[in-house]
């Protein structure tokens, strides 16, 4: 439903060239555990020589190119692994690497601005940073072993009912996840001034801005790809 | 002036007819948000999301769902309807529409149908450069980042509960900030309210504050 002008990705293209046009591709290549010098290789031998699924690879790599996904996708629960992997994988970039980045460039940035406002957007984040991780953590011991628990027919410990999976809560948090992140970034384009650290604030806006384009993917693969397909094994378990 | 963005959804059969009222619209003066719902069910649904202020339609995506139409021309009263023809279609239908473009319009044409619809049924669709919260948002600011509800920033004002509400519909607008504490930062950062905060404590996450006047921030957000 939305525009873009880069490229359509299909399975002959050259990764390379499809780099070029979008660095952010490199996060998607990490997230697949891709190494990333891809010589002069296409999109179909990258999937073929790593075992990965290309229909997968592609639907993901064109969202990272602002393609939209047509109809449902076509996705099926044989893709639900290589999905949860990819998942996990970004989570570490979230909590390991870009989080504690934006966490140090909002430390430097009050060394030379100590501010009310910097000392606030730095506790800000900080909650923030501790919500994300709390949903992070719930989706590693909650949702995705719930979801390997279908797949694998093993019956669900009911008894814990404070740890069952639930989809609507699930959906709650990347609402909420999405706004504070926006209110951080207005904040820091449009009101909140500073005065001795331009280098410092248009790196921690690039940071927050890479966040929040991997972030919104994330949000929109687990909300209409995983999410779905699992639903939908729930039902045939019923069924059967 | 600074102009708001048009929420503009695009409901054509053809695709190249719509790629090209597209790139008439993005490429002129104004600036208009381009969405394309398959067809008038999947339009219900992504207008919760994204709140559509013009919708053009090929009237022939209505052929089976004039109901749907008609139901939606209801309950959506904000939304400027504007029918696109190459066909020829009965009068009774068009008439339902706030304006026509036909195929063979030039770009101009197409871009003032459309907008000076938008103008007279979205208001602040043209809004001045830099626009600040107004007095009494200001109001409702300082005792919202106060941690006071709805209901008891109205007694405290002596206005409605409504108006507390569009009150915060309009700073949420104007600031682009939802959450209370984003707003305590920004009520700072524009001198609204001022705390002290012993700037020689340890760096973000440490620190107490002190509120100087007599505004104060709850404890939750320090």
């Amino acid at each position: 439903m939305y525009k873009t002008v880069r490229t359509y990705i299909k399975p002959d293209i050259r990764i390379a060239d499809l780099v070029f046009e979008n660095p952010y591709l490199l996060l998607l290549l990490e997230h697949f555990d891709l190494d990333l010098i891809m010589h002069d290789k296409t999109v179909s031998q990258i999937c073929i020589e790593n075992g990965i699924n290309e229909k997968i690879f592609i639907s993901f790599a064109n969202l990272y190119n602002g393609f939209s996904l047509s109809g449902s996708g076509g996705f099926e629960k044989e893709h639900i692994e290589t999905i949860i992997r990819f998942l996990s994988n970004s989570h570490n970039y979230f909590k390991h690497d870009k989080y504690p980045e934006i966490q140090d460039y909002i430390k430097k940035l009050y060394e030379k601005n100590p501010t009310a406002e910097i000392k606030l957007i730095g506790k800000f984040f900080d909650d923030y940073f501790a919500e994300v991780t709390e949903h992070l953590n719930y989706e590693e011991t909650v949702a995705f072993p719930y979801f390997h628990s279908l797949l694998h027919k093993v019956s669900q410990d009911t008894k814990n009912q404070k740890n069952r999976f639930s989809g609507a809560e699930y959906l709650e948090h990347h609402t909420d996840i999405e706004s504070k992140l926006a209110d951080l970034k207005n904040l820091l384009i449009k009101h909140v001034s500073l005065k001795n650290d331009p280098v410092n604030r248009r790196k921690l806006l690039f940071s927050l801005i890479e966040l929040e384009f991997v972030l919104n993917i994330h949000s929109f693969i687990e909300e209409t790809i995983l999410i779905p397909l699992v639903i939908e094994l729930e039902k045939k378990q019923n069924l059967g | 002036m600074a102009k708001h963005l048009i929420n503009l959804g695009i409901i054509e059969p053809s695709h190249i007819i719509y790629e090209g009222l597209a790139n008439i619209l993005l490429r002129s003066t104004h600036h208009f948000q381009l969405y394309r719902p398959d067809n008038i069910e999947e339009l219900e649904h992504a207008d919760l999301k994204y709140s559509f202020d013009v919708i053009v339609v090929n009237p022939i995506c209505l052929q089976h769902n004039i109901r749907s139409f008609s139901n939606l021309k209801r309950t959506r009263p904000r939304i400027v309807w504007i029918a696109l023809v190459y066909a020829y279609f009965d009068r009774e239908i068009l008439s339902q529409f706030d304006n026509i473009i036909q195929i063979t319009d030039s770009a101009e044409t197409i871009i003032n149908n459309i907008y000076r619809q938008v103008q007279t049924s979205v208001p602040g669709v043209d809004i001045p450069a830099g626009e600040h919260i107004t007095e009494r948002e200001t109001d409702v600011l300082k005792l919202l980042v106060q941690g006071l509800s709805n209901k008891e920033i109205a007694d405290k004002l002596n206005i409605s509960i409504h108006t507390v509400v569009s009150h915060r519909k309009n700073i949420i607008q104007k600031t682009g900030i939802k959450s209370q504490a984003g707003l305590t930062i920004y009520a700072i950062s524009n001198k609204l309210i001022s705390i002290d905060i012993g700037l020689s404590s340890p760096p973000p996450g440490g620190g107490k504050a002190l509120i100087k006047r007599s505004v104060t921030v709850p404890p939750s957000l320090l």
